[in-house]
């Protein structure tokens, strides 16, 4: 026994070798990523680093920055629902320039490329949130076009895909950066605004954001939430999301960022295979912090059992098309 | 609870968190009205400082999607072991009492800022109702082996379901209990009761959690003995580390944010 081990060929080939580890790389509208694997706005901050190895990730994702500082809404500003979360934050912000200051930089120390989420109340606002950022060595934006618009009555900018386009071609113009844009979901036509935003430049679109929603208190009379509704997000409604995915995913030749209750690398599977090119992970990181950095960490294990050697072989591959038109 | 006009921020390190599945050693009622939770932690027990919290979630595909901020009820270094205590008031810890020793769960801590107690104190006086009482007990844990001494009226519905008076006292603190069924927790009651108490030799901090009242009351005694006083305050969370913005104390000055209560409480200076 001894000598047939000495003897044995250095370097030999396993009996049934196995495949060599998987290419998780995707490639987003001239954004390469390691993996496809990022956290949604608003659900990271630099302080996961303690608990999770962050430059795992294929980006990082800021908390949506406007142009001045504004304090968010009221309180209660959570509250938990049916498999999911209501939430009406507000989006605090310490304003474009300080966040160049002093909110980027522990972004950038992360080790990932970082994707700044802007937002604005005005058309203007968004132009002045990019100008302020042009340079600042981020690695792409995205355009949160789910804000209330003033110049509209308070309407989402998404619901108007002219006055969309109109930002969204402005922040392209300012930024030398890809841009994508985040969509909301109460579209009728979700496949019409990412066509606005491809059309306006946009590198890919992202979908979607939180989905419209309302908890009741029965005993006050009054909302969960200080400012009324506000957005549901996980478990809840991953399947709306992925329909909405797989719907812009055939509107558009940009890449989609699917986003919507994923919280396992089947998840992410689903989404690739419905159209997606990369994810974002919100709220499930809430209850397990570590979560992005383990779906990564699977992310080998799940090509291999759906048989793929590229994870990117897995995007738009469903088969039997739903009979639903974009 | 209270504004955030009357919330001062706390100077002080906070203790890098760990993130961790964690065995739970023992689930079982601690009184008519709530719960406790022992899991095994050894770096949560040897980081805790008094008044931090955890977040906590049971590890299920159907059960909660946020995780609750717990506070540190008392910690154990050379055990190990953390023990929280909760009431089960709703799905998330209706999930968590469903949880069975010798299962796992979600924890992340120790998180925030907890109670200072000054160098030059040597008076403590705890006011605290009911599941309040759980965020205070770490600080007789710290001062059991010290001079100071530490005083607690602890205040709930009746006998039953006031928790926490055995750590207290095992922490040589000296425990009161009031009620509401016997009626000796109505504030005008406990204020006189520790006018008579503490006037001649008062504690230079009072700390309170539990009770708008009794944060109203600790504000009093506080201007009264020329104490400083502490309160630790509760609220919905989703990331307890600060990056969610859930949780702010208060609305706001139209430009800037209130303190959050996971990165910057959930212990304050209540201005006097």
């Amino acid at each position: 026994m001894t000598t047939r081990i000495v003897d044995a060929p250095r370097g030999r080939e396993p009996a049934t070798p196995s495949r060599p580890p998987a290419d998780l790389r995707v490639e987003l509208g001239g954004l390469a990523l390691a993996n496809p694997v990022m956290p949604a706005s608003g659900c990271f901050g630099p302080e996961l680093a303690d608990l999770m190895p962050v430059d795992v990730l294929g980006a990082v994702v800021t908390k949506t920055v406007f142009a001045t500082a504004r304090p968010g809404n009221r309180t209660h500003r959570i509250t938990e629902v049916s498999h999911g979360m209501l939430n009406s934050v507000g989006i605090p912000s310490q304003g474009a320039a300080e966040f160049r200051r002093s909110g980027l930089g522990g972004y950038a120390a992360l080790g990932a490329p970082v994707v700044v989420s802007i937002g604005g109340l005005s058309t203007a606002e968004y132009w002045r949130v990019a100008d302020e950022l042009a340079g600042a060595g981020h690695a792409a934006l995205e355009v949160n076009v789910s804000c209330p618009n003033l110049e509209r009555g308070g309407a989402t900018l998404d619901t108007d895909p002219r006055a969309m386009s109109e930002v969204v071609a402005g922040v392209v113009a300012r930024s030398s950066t890809p841009v994508l844009v985040k969509l909301s979901p109460q579209l009728q036509t979700i496949g019409d605004a990412a066509k606005a935003a491809a059309d306006a430049g946009a590198s890919a679109v992202t979908v979607c954001n939180s989905f419209p929603g309302l908890a009741v208190n029965p005993a006050r009379r009054e909302p969960e939430l200080g400012n009324g509704t506000g957005g549901v997000s996980g478990p809840a409604v991953k399947p709306l999301a992925l329909r909405l995915v797989w719907l812009a995913a055939q509107a558009v030749d940009i890449p989609v960022v699917g986003c919507g209750g994923i919280r396992s690398a089947a998840d992410v599977a689903e989404f690739l295979v419905a159209g997606a090119t990369a994810v974002q992970v919100g709220t499930a990181t809430f209850a397990q912090p570590a979560l992005m950095a383990r779906i990564v960490a699977e992310l080998p294990a799940l090509a291999a059992r759906l048989g793929v050697d590229r994870l990117a072989d897995l995007i738009a591959t469903l088969t039997t098309r739903p009979k639903e038109q974009p | 609870m209270s504004g955030p006009a009357a919330l001062g921020v706390l100077e002080g390190e906070r203790p890098v968190p760990a993130c961790e599945r964690a065995e739970v050693l023992v689930s079982r009622p601690l009184s008519d009205r709530y719960r406790l939770l022992r899991f095994r932690s050894p770096v949560i027990a040897e980081r805790a400082r008094a008044g931090q919290f955890v977040m906590l979630a049971p590890v299920t595909e159907s059960g909660p999607v946020l995780p609750r901020p717990m506070a540190i009820y008392t910690r154990d270094a050379a055990a190990g072991v953390v023990d929280i205590v909760y009431g089960v008031v709703g799905a998330g810890t209706t999930a968590l009492s469903a949880v069975a020793a010798g299962e796992t769960v979600v924890v992340t801590g120790p998180l925030g800022r907890g109670f200072a107690i000054h160098d030059d104190t040597e008076r403590v006086l705890l006011l605290g109702r009911g599941v309040g009482i759980c965020a205070m007990t770490t600080v007789a844990q710290d001062l059991a082996d010290t001079p100071v001494r530490v005083a607690a009226v602890l205040s709930g519905r009746h006998d039953a379901s006031i928790i926490g008076a055995d750590v207290l006292r095992a922490c040589r603190a000296d425990v009161r209990r009031v009620t509401d069924a016997d009626g000796t927790s109505g504030v005008p009651a406990v204020r006189e009761r520790l006018h008579r108490a503490f006037d001649v030799d008062p504690p230079q901090q009072i700390l309170t959690s539990g009770s708008e009242r009794l944060t109203r009351l600790a504000a009093q005694l506080a201007a009264r003995w020329r104490a400083t006083a502490q309160v630790s305050i509760e609220a919905h969370m989703a990331c307890g580390l600060g990056y969610c913005h859930g949780c702010a104390a208060g609305d706001g000055d139209g430009t800037r944010e209130a303190p959050l209560v996971c990165r910057d409480g959930p212990v304050f200076r209540l201005r006097t």
